[in-house]
């Protein structure tokens, strides 16, 4: 007589469990798993790239008026609308989203899955205007290779380096730079400016000097 | 003396009916694989029921399309209290990337009262089980509240 499966049946019977055995044996994601959002409000500089790119509308952010030019600027994740594709964090200028492994995103209530950060943002000083166009201009080719970078974070471009590709006026999230092609000239306008980083690191030259 | 031992066998099994209201199949396939020999949520009891009348989860995946919405209702309303509707993932929390869609009704909050919601897009295994022994907990409250 045979049996055809029964060293497989045999050996299945004292080998050891597949099961994870899940809640007695605790489980780590795999690296590079994408969790629940840490939001590091003190390195977010509120450019708004992030809910932009956001698929799924789980990103806002509100601002709050207080006195003296002060802003207070809350983001918040919504857990429950996030798609977890990290386009955010891709995005974000100074890596202030970040994604962890942690997967128990399990609550009663929605509040609970919401991430939520604030700071307080300075408003820019206002120059007098008829000097921070001169100076955010292009300088004369003549001029060295370098530029000297500004103290204040707003980017400088190396007129001697650049060759006007315009991608930077695109990346930037607030329009604050414009550059013409045909003129040949890299104009930014310093109060729309948020010294986010976004055009240096769009930059393919490496001409813009934050 | 039959009823309390009904009551305590129910407690401790409580059987799932998963409803797709739309959904991509993710969530759906994440649920399967809880359900199967790699996670096994049936030997905490978890197991999937056939039919509404004989589950005590109702478990939602997707963004409840307005094709789906009254069946989704008309399956829940046949659940026997008490019941518990465990949202999973995103989508039936919100819409998530369906949202502001022609065809979407959800999310599910604004037709039922929703106790569990497992957030993650899908939500790992592991998570879904915590919703669940959560669901189960939320349950047997519901029972107790009831006697």
């Amino acid at each position: 007589m045979d049996f055809p499966f029964m060293k497989e049946a045999l050996s299945q019977l004292f080998s050891k469990s597949s099961c994870a055995m899940y809640p007695a044996v605790p489980s780590e994601a795999a690296p590079g798993y994408r969790g629940r959002i840490i939001y590091h409000p003190e390195r977010c500089i509120a450019c708004g790239m992030c809910e932009r790119v956001c698929s799924g509308n789980a990103i806002t952010r509100t601002v709050e008026h207080l006195e003296e030019g002060q802003d207070k600027i809350t983001l918040t994740f919504n857990l429950g609308s996030c798609t977890f594709c990290a386009t955010c964090a891709d995005f974000c200028a100074k890596q202030a989203i970040e994604f962890t492994g942690d997967y128990h995103m399990v609550a009663t209530k929605e509040e609970d899955l919401l991430v939520s950060g604030s700071f307080i943002k300075a408003a820019p000083k206002k120059k007098a205007p008829a000097a921070d166009k001169s100076q955010g201009c292009q300088a004369p080719a003549s001029g060295g290779p370098t530029v000297k970078p500004r103290d204040d974070g707003k980017p400088v471009n190396d007129p001697a380096r650049c060759v006007y590709c315009t991608l930077c006026a695109r990346k930037c999230p607030v329009q604050a730079l414009t550059v013409d092609r045909a003129a040949k000239t890299w104009t930014l306008d310093e109060d729309k400016c948020i010294a986010c980083g976004s055009c240096a690191q769009a930059c393919p030259k490496n001409c813009i000097i934050i | 003396m039959f009823k309390k031992l009904i009551e305590e066998s129910t407690g401790k099994s409580p059987w799932l009916f998963h409803i797709n209201a739309g959904s991509c199949n993710g969530c759906d396939i994440e649920l399967v694989s809880v359900l199967t020999p790699r996670y096994d949520a049936e030997r905490l009891g978890f197991k999937l029921a056939g039919s509404p009348r004989h589950a005590d989860i109702v478990v939602v995946t997707g963004p409840v399309t307005k094709q789906s919405l009254p069946r989704v209702l008309r399956a829940i309303s046949q659940v026997p209290e008490p019941r518990c509707i465990v949202t999973m993932g995103s989508c039936p929390q919100s819409g998530n990337v369906f949202r502001g869609s022609y065809s979407v009704a959800g999310p599910l909050s604004k037709y039922v009262d929703v106790d569990v919601d497992v957030a993650g897009c899908a939500p790992k295994p592991e998570a879904i089980i915590d919703g669940l022994a959560l669901a189960a907990k939320i349950l047997k409250e519901k029972r107790g509240r009831k006697k």
